[in-house]
């Protein structure tokens, strides 16, 4: 296990070095944020001044060097929007992001392993194709609309839910969380539909069956068992995902997490801040990436033989 | 993030908050900085304030922190300062206040907003000459000084020097009791404020980017005020409509063929069906325009009429260009920039179609606001090819001066190129003052559209302004860069 943990850091870490060093080059490819600082008839000096204050005068590697050296001391620089600390800027807005991602996860995969088992416990029937069409659906329609008409049909129309805003009890979460749910629900349930309907045409499923087993064991105990495998590693990437596409969720819904506030640096042209959330994001989806594929080898001792040296 | 307090991010309805969603958080409440618009909705006249301020309707200058101005020598000017005022903090506010806060704004090395866009980096000097007596005095004779003083909001002296402030002190109505980053901007009245108390004891501004949902919460009972409100989004009966001062137009960079030629950029304003474009794209909630400054600003030249749409007529003026050898075909980018008034990628590809139906070669170019700015102002971008940029100018002082300096002066900061003619009408106009400088300003706006042609108008905006019924509010053309929240009353209760 631990031979397999070591390989899979040491492949993991590499597209995240990659990820900081392309989103470090990236946002100086965009161009200077001067402009954005100073009064729009400021003079080269003042320009000059500021660039020389914030490093932007030096070359690209030497302010590579210093991000990196800075970023190994844990110092991720100064936000030039707000002037507090790049780094407790975003492990204010993380945890939000967090709570409706994990949240979001928790209920798409219970809502899945439930409605994708009982599409898959009797194949073609009307529960599993009014499922199909809901799954279908769900992982099609675009979260901003979604997320736009939740607004206007529960918020206004109905008035059972505030329209946006993070104060406030649990009515609050009902819309952010609906949205972001509603793709990974309907990848999820397909996802557990497939695996489900292969694992139960299993001989030792149907050896089970035939002994007179009871049915909610045979699809829960043995066959949900071992079909979690390929639903964890979709489920994996869908967390991922949802790290992401909270930008749209929290944008609209008016939340203070890492996808806002990533969205409000790139615009900003807020380097500092944007490399700190970007760095934090890559360390957490990499440290994801290393507890799915833990989890994995747990469930399945093939996984843990199948990495490459 | 969930707590028990279930009024949401804005407050509850309880009639004592008055609760704004704005679009955006303020980048800073640094009150040097209230000329960014941002800023200033928040900042100005709500809890700083500025020496005497311009009425928007009127034009005319009102006392404030000042109650009477006077040129005493031609460079300079005397102001009597408003005794008995005292800032947030309740230090006594005095000339030396005064004079501090034009210094820090003008005169220091913070790199203000205001010191470059009002006074053009210009260096005054200023004195406290008694506790209720100031003068400021500048280089040459500045006809409009007061107007620009009320650009700079006062604050006392003993703020940083070195450093903008987060949060602001101030004489004004209301005071900033917290500044929660990224979820709301909490106020509260001000109990020693000299002037007359504002109605709402707290009030509270929130931010949500898309315009649906500002004016969902209108709709809700979720915020009494929002701005910035989309037609197709909104309900007519829970919004209102104003002149927000905002002028649209296309900056024609007459360096690059085939837009340095003057017959192109003319064909170019006759190919812009303005009244089409503002009845199917913007609702209705504009006019055309036929300069970059709308009435009530000194300079408006009242004779100069939009330009008709003509297709036929600049199809043949562009046809002429090019048997004359102009490259007609050469690919002019247009350049609009994401979110700057709802419709705005609709209105840039119908652009893009009427250009390209006189005969040009135009492709678009959607840019955020940095890339926008980096058109937009000089240094001015190099081997970009010739570039047509859509810009929405808002003259919030109300004289021209400021417009012409910034983007019709050859060397303005937003100006492509320009004339020495022109150069010296704008520097002959901005030395006179009273009708002389209105006709001055004029004569100039109209030489630009016949004799430089650097700008295709499109429109004067409207701005839309979701108004809750429990409230009471007439916005004015100042209302998008300064919402006075002293201005909003609670309805009476048989209206709501």
């Amino acid at each position: 296990m631990t031979s397999f943990l070591r390989k899979r850091i040491v492949s993991s870490a590499i597209p995240l070095v990659f990820v900081v060093l392309g989103v470090f080059c990236l946002a100086r490819l965009t161009g200077s944020p001067v402009d954005l600082y100073l009064p729009l008839s400021a003079t080269p000096q003042q320009r000059a001044e500021f660039s020389a204050a914030h490093g932007f005068d030096d070359s690209i590697p030497v302010q590579l060097w210093d991000y990196l050296t800075n970023a190994a001391q844990l110092d991720f620089g100064t936000s030039l929007r707000t002037g507090e600390s790049a780094g407790s800027m975003v492990l204010k807005a993380f945890p939000v992001t967090l709570q409706l991602a994990g949240m979001t996860m928790l209920l798409a995969i219970l809502g899945a392993l439930l409605v994708g088992s009982l599409a898959a416990y009797r194949p073609n029937s009307l529960i599993d194709r009014i499922a199909g069409l809901l799954s279908m659906t769900a992982a099609s329609i675009p979260d901003f609309w979604f997320a736009i008409m939740g607004v206007l049909v529960f918020g206004v129309g109905l008035d059972w839910l505030p329209t946006s805003g993070t104060l406030g009890g649990p009515e609050i979460w009902v819309l952010p969380i609906a949205t972001l749910l509603i793709r990974p629900f309907g990848v999820l349930v397909q996802v557990v539909r497939g695996s489900m309907v292969g694992a139960l045409s299993a001989p030792y499923v149907k050896v089970a069956r035939s002994k007179g087993a009871d049915p909610r064991r045979v699809v829960f105990g043995h066959a949900l068992r071992n079909s979690i495998t390929p639903v964890l590693t979709v489920a994996g990437d869908l967390t991922v995902g949802l790290v992401n596409g909270a930008v749209i969720v929290e944008t609209i819904f008016g939340w203070p997490g890492i996808g806002k506030l990533m969205i409000d640096s790139i615009l900003q042209r807020d380097f500092a801040v944007l490399q700190a959330a970007v760095l934090i994001t890559a360390v957490t989806i990499f440290a994801l990436n290393i507890v799915i594929d833990v989890c994995h080898a747990l469930i399945d001792p093939r996984v843990r033989q199948a990495v490459p040296a | 993030m969930a707590n028990s307090d279930t009024a949401g991010d804005a407050g509850s309805a309880d009639g004592r908050t008055l609760r704004v969603v704005l679009t955006q958080e303020p980048p800073t409440l640094e009150p040097c900085e209230s000329s960014l618009t941002a800023t200033g909705v928040v900042v100005r006249s709500n809890i700083t304030e500025p020496l005497v301020e311009r009425d928007p309707t009127s034009g005319k200058l009102e006392p404030l922190l000042a109650t009477g101005w006077r040129q005493t020598k031609p460079t300079t000017w005397t102001f009597d300062i408003r005794p008995g005022v005292t800032f947030q903090n309740g230090q006594p506010f005095t000339a030396k206040d005064a004079a501090f806060s034009i210094d820090r704004a003008v005169n220091s090395d913070l790199a203000c907003n205001v010191d470059g866009y009002v006074f053009g980096d210009a260096k005054l000097d200023v004195h406290a000459v008694s506790p209720t007596r100031l003068t400021v005095t500048t280089e040459k004779t500045d006809p409009i000084l007061p107007l620009r003083l009320s650009f700079v909001e006062i604050v006392p002296r003993t703020t940083d020097t070195k450093a903008k402030v987060r949060i602001p002190i101030g004489t004004g109505p209301y005071a900033v009791t917290s500044w929660q980053t990224g979820v709301s901007i909490s106020l509260a009245r001000n109990a020693d404020y000299w002037g007359k108390a504002p109605a709402y004891p707290r009030a509270r501004y929130v931010w949500r980017s898309d315009a649906s949902v500002r004016a969902a919460m209108i709709d809700k009972g979720e915020a009494d005020i929002a701005t910035a409100l989309d037609h197709t989004s909104a309900e007519a009966g829970n919004t209102v409509a104003y002149p927000n001062n905002e002028t649209t137009a296309l900056r024609l960079d007459g360096r690059e063929a085939p837009l340095n030629d003057i017959r192109v950029r003319k064909a170019i304003g006759m190919a812009v069906d303005r009244k089409g474009i503002i009845g199917a794209l913007l609702g209705g909630l504009a006019k055309p325009a036929a300069q970059l400054v709308p009435p009530g600003v000194v300079g408006h030249n009242d004779d100069l009429a939009p330009a008709p749409y003509q297709e036929a007529a600049a199809r043949a003026l562009v046809k002429q260009a090019a048997a004359d050898g102009v490259p007609v075909h050469r690919r002019i980018t247009l350049v609009a920039r994401n979110g700057m008034f709802a419709g705005i990628a609709e209105v840039t590809e119908a652009l893009q179609y009427e250009m390209a139906r006189v005969g040009l070669n135009v492709r678009i170019r959607m840019a955020d606001t940095a890339t926008h700015l980096q058109y937009q102002l000089r240094p001015l971008p190099r081997g970009v090819g010739p570039v047509a940029l859509l810009i929405m100018h808002g003259n919030q002082a109300g004289d021209a001066a400021f417009t012409t300096s910034q983007y019709l002066q050859s060397d303005g900061p937003q100006s492509t190129f320009g004339t020495r003619d022109l150069d010296r009408r704008i520097a002959a106009a901005d030395a006179l003052s009273g009708k002389a400088r209105q006709k001055a300003f004029a004569d100039v706006l109209a030489y630009q559209n016949t004799s430089v042609v650097q700008y295709a108008y499109l429109a004067h905006m409207r701005g839309l302004l979701g108004l809750s019924p429990s409230v009471r509010y007439r916005p004015d053309s100042a209302t998008g860069d300064e919402m006075r929240l002293s201005e909003v009353s609670p309805a009476p209760a048989g209206r709501r």
